[in-house]
């Protein structure tokens, strides 16, 4: 009871951070591809929209980092040994688009650095989901090397760099990259209208494309490495019906998209993400980290009875106090389009 | 130098760079809601103007602090995964707790820094007031689960095995209320004088004296309150690290044999070969006296403990030294404060404002000479007599570039930081 509880906020946190969080790094790469009339005019919106939720949205890696360390330690063992560079990255990544995002407002002088901090927001928006993408590409592609497993000695590349620094990771991080920037242009058609609405749901299909591409290039290449979690994956029933529920929800999202139609558009933005999460983590659960050997579960030995169910208190608790205090915030500043007539 | 030391070094490095920003973001907002309430009442600009500058300060350390803590949370499990592994679930409560109080405070700040003229006056002022009541209860949390690494509590170990893990117990250890008390009067201590020390200095400078005279006043008062309760604390905790980590205290002194009515050194030049400190100021029977309240107390030396579980002397008993001569000059400086509230003519003087501007820095100089103190003196524990921190390290090797990369990407954070409020003083300035 207790464990499905906390394994039920490790999903939901997950999947909170990869639409909020990632709604906001898309807001970055859809101003990089942005023509420069457009990129003041996005930097605009994005300031409006994202400016209040900024921090929050962040907050749910947080949230999935800490209940993963205090309720699935040898899982987080294993994650924090294999993927120490490129969660370092990530870090960067996340340091430097934070940080620019938040002074290109509150420079007090506004000059010539604006253009340093726009560089850098745009910069680090695309490339940190690019970093996340490869760090969960690395969880299923099935080379992290285990060292107490190893018969032969690896060198320092083959154990830190080969399992995430590869082809299935980097289409994999292109993938995660198209999705966000998909997100944010969905998101923003609701926050702006006439010729810039039109040029976002432009961009949301652009971005879909995008993401189909790519994502088709990820399956090809781990269909062709005959990679486990993939093989597992397509021949799951379950996966198969939310994979297809999630193609199909394509034609009236494509739709919904075109005729610019604000809450529909989100909320099968959002549905359909969440529809891709659950069936790639499903058939493989709970064996969510494949090595060169075979697979760690994250139910190994996961923390005893009494620290799971104060774990699951706490999340319950934190949800009650937090997620009204959120929801407020979001319609204070008009961000919920449903209380808007 | 091992991979250990680098990983030892980029942790103090980012802890170092992240306690600046987090005590900022935890003690400003304060600050920023006494200017906002004199503002309501008052319905004086000047007020307004300075709770809308003190507003960017805080935004500007909050997302520095929030990303190095980001930063940090990670780098506890990729540095000290073995740590984490066994300490993760025992701790976790007063992480998990400290998320939640982050989150609060995020929201807050967002409806606080984006509310301005769009939310109710009253409620809009009280979003910042849970800005600075979850930032501090952040704080409290997170020094809680340090306090667990030096009195770790809530569970059996028996033969390398963790076991009857009790988090509510691990989070109560003995160490959670003195260290927390300690760092949040420190921090208190160590903002008050460093925003007020920037003041001064444009007072000095003669720019816009008005606004800075109140700016001035406001963040000191938090910080001369804060360092004349400071000893207090200060003596709670040295008696509390006298009873739990006797080997802490003898390092702290730089006191090798254990002996009755033991002096109290003040400075000196510590010799780790030959355990001898010279030019020091002896204070007969002191130390004795302040670690137990006994004048004739026992304290015992670091020769009384085994030789491979002595932490660095030197560098622990210069920190102390260092804190509690920064800690006493900032009370006297705060009671002066205090005075020339009475006594306006004192506020008149140069003199005054020089003081006040030069003393910007010290407070954090102590707050980190401080975590130097409770961490180097921990050593070579990581959990103090059950895991040593030669067992956390990652198995990774090569973490200098680790290192190297984030000194350069900090110092880019830190120059960035002194630039923009640089600005900011220019333009109120110009605005006056």
């Amino acid at each position: 009871m207790e464990i499905g509880i906390v394994l039920f906020f490790v999903f939901f946190s997950l999947l909170l951070y990869v639409v909020l969080g990632g709604a906001d790094f898309g807001a970055g790469v859809l101003e990089l591809f942005s023509s420069d009339k457009n990129k003041e005019i996005s930097r605009g919106v994005v300031y409006r929209v994202i400016g209040p939720v900024w921090e929050a949205n962040h907050i749910w890696l947080i949230i999935l980092l800490v209940v993963l360390w205090i309720g699935f330690p040898i899982y987080f063992n294993v994650v924090s040994i294999y993927l120490h560079i490129p969660m370092t990255l990530i870090l960067v990544g996340i340091t430097i688009r934070g940080v620019a995002f938040v002074i290109r407002h509150y420079d007090a002088i506004q000059d010539e650095s604006q253009t340093i901090y726009n560089r850098l927001f745009r910069l680090g928006s695309l490339i940190t989901p690019i970093f996340i993408g490869m760090t969960f590409a690395a969880l299923i592609y099935g080379k992290i090397p285990l060292l107490e497993e190893q018969t032969e000695p690896l060198d320092f590349y083959e154990t830190y760099v080969a399992p995430w620094f590869n082809l299935f990771g980097l289409f994999t991080g292109f993938f995660y990259a198209s999705i966000c920037a998909f997100l944010a242009a969905t998101f923003l058609i609701g926050e702006t209208d006439g010729e810039v609405r039109a040029v976002y749901a432009n961009k949301a299909n652009k971005a879909l494309i995008a993401a189909f591409v790519f994502g088709g290039a990820v399956l090809s290449i781990g269909l062709i490495n005959g990679n486990e979690f993939i093989l597992t994956t397509i021949k799951s029933p379950v996966a198969i019906v939310f994979f297809t529920l999630s193609f199909i929800l394509l034609f009236p999202l494509y739709k919904a998209i075109k005729n610019q139609k604000v809450i529909l558009t989100r909320t099968l933005a959002v549905g359909q993400i969440m529809f891709i999460l659950f069936a790639a983590m499903y058939p493989a659960f709970p064996e969510l980290v494949m090595t060169n050997k075979g697979s760690v579960s994250i139910l190994t030995d996961i923390a005893p009875p009494s620290v799971i169910r104060y774990l699951a208190i706490a999340l319950i608790v934190g949800s009650i106090l937090i997620l009204p205090a959120l929801f407020h915030l979001l319609k204070a500043f008009n961000l919920i389009k449903i209380f808007k007539k | 130098m091992e991979n250990l030391d680098f990983a030892r070094m980029q942790m103090a490095f980012i802890l170092g760079f992240h306690i600046i920003f987090a005590a900022v973001g935890m003690v400003m907002p304060f600050f920023m809601i006494t200017a906002h309430r004199k503002w309501l009442r008052t319905r004086d600009e000047v007020y307004l103007k300075l709770t809308k500058a003190w507003q960017k300060g805080v935004a500007i350390f909050f997302v520095i602090g929030a990303v190095s803590g980001t930063a940090l949370s990670f780098q506890l499990g990729l540095l000290w995964p073995e740590f984490m592994k066994h300490a993760g679930p025992i701790i976790g409560m007063p992480f998990s707790l400290e998320g939640a109080a982050f989150f609060v405070e995020a929201v807050a700040l967002g409806f606080y820094l984006y509310g301005w003229n769009r939310l109710n006056e009253k409620f809009h002022w009280f979003t910042g007031l849970i800005i600075g009541i979850s930032g501090v209860s952040s704080g409290i949390l997170v020094v809680a689960a340090n306090g667990w690494m030096n009195a770790p509590s809530g569970f059996d170990f028996v033969d390398g095995v963790y076991s009857n893990i009790d988090p509510v117990a691990a989070l109560f250890n003995d160490a959670w209320f003195s260290q927390a008390l300690h760092m949040t009067l420190a921090a208190f201590t160590a903002v008050g004088f460093g925003v007020a020390g920037v003041h001064a200095y444009q007072v000095l400078k003669k720019k816009n004296i008005e606004f800075h005279k109140k700016a001035f006043k406001i963040a000191l008062t938090f910080g001369a309150i804060a360092a004349i309760l400071q000893p207090i604390s200060g003596d709670i905790s040295a008696k509390d690290v006298a009873q739990r980590q006797p080997v802490k205290l003898a390092a702290m002194e730089a006191h090798y044999e254990t002996g009755t009515g033991v002096p109290l050194y003040i400075g000196g030049i510590v010799n780790e070969e030959t355990q001898e400190v010279k030019y020091k100021i002896e204070i007969p029977k002191a130390l004795s006296f302040l670690a137990f309240g006994d004048f004739n107390a026992e304290v015992k030396g670091l020769n009384d403990f085994p030789k491979d579980e002595h932490p660095p002397v030197a560098i622990v008993h210069y920190s102390f030294q260092i804190m509690v001569g920064i800690g006493t000059l900032l009370m006297f400086a705060g009671i002066l404060f205090l005075i020339s509230l009475k006594k306006i003519t004192l506020s008149k003087k140069t003199w005054y404002w020089i003081l006040f501007a030069f003393l910007t820095p010290l407070g954090f100089i102590a707050i980190e000479t401080g975590w130097i103190v409770t961490e180097v003196g921990r050593q070579p524990w990581i959990i103090h007599g059950v895991m040593k921190t030669s067992e956390a390290v990652t198995p990774m090797p090569g973490i200098q570039y680790s290192f190297l990369m984030y000194v350069l990407l900090y110092s880019v954070l830190t120059f960035t930081a002194i630039f923009l409020m640089k600005r900011q003083i220019k333009s109120i300035n110009k605005n006056a």
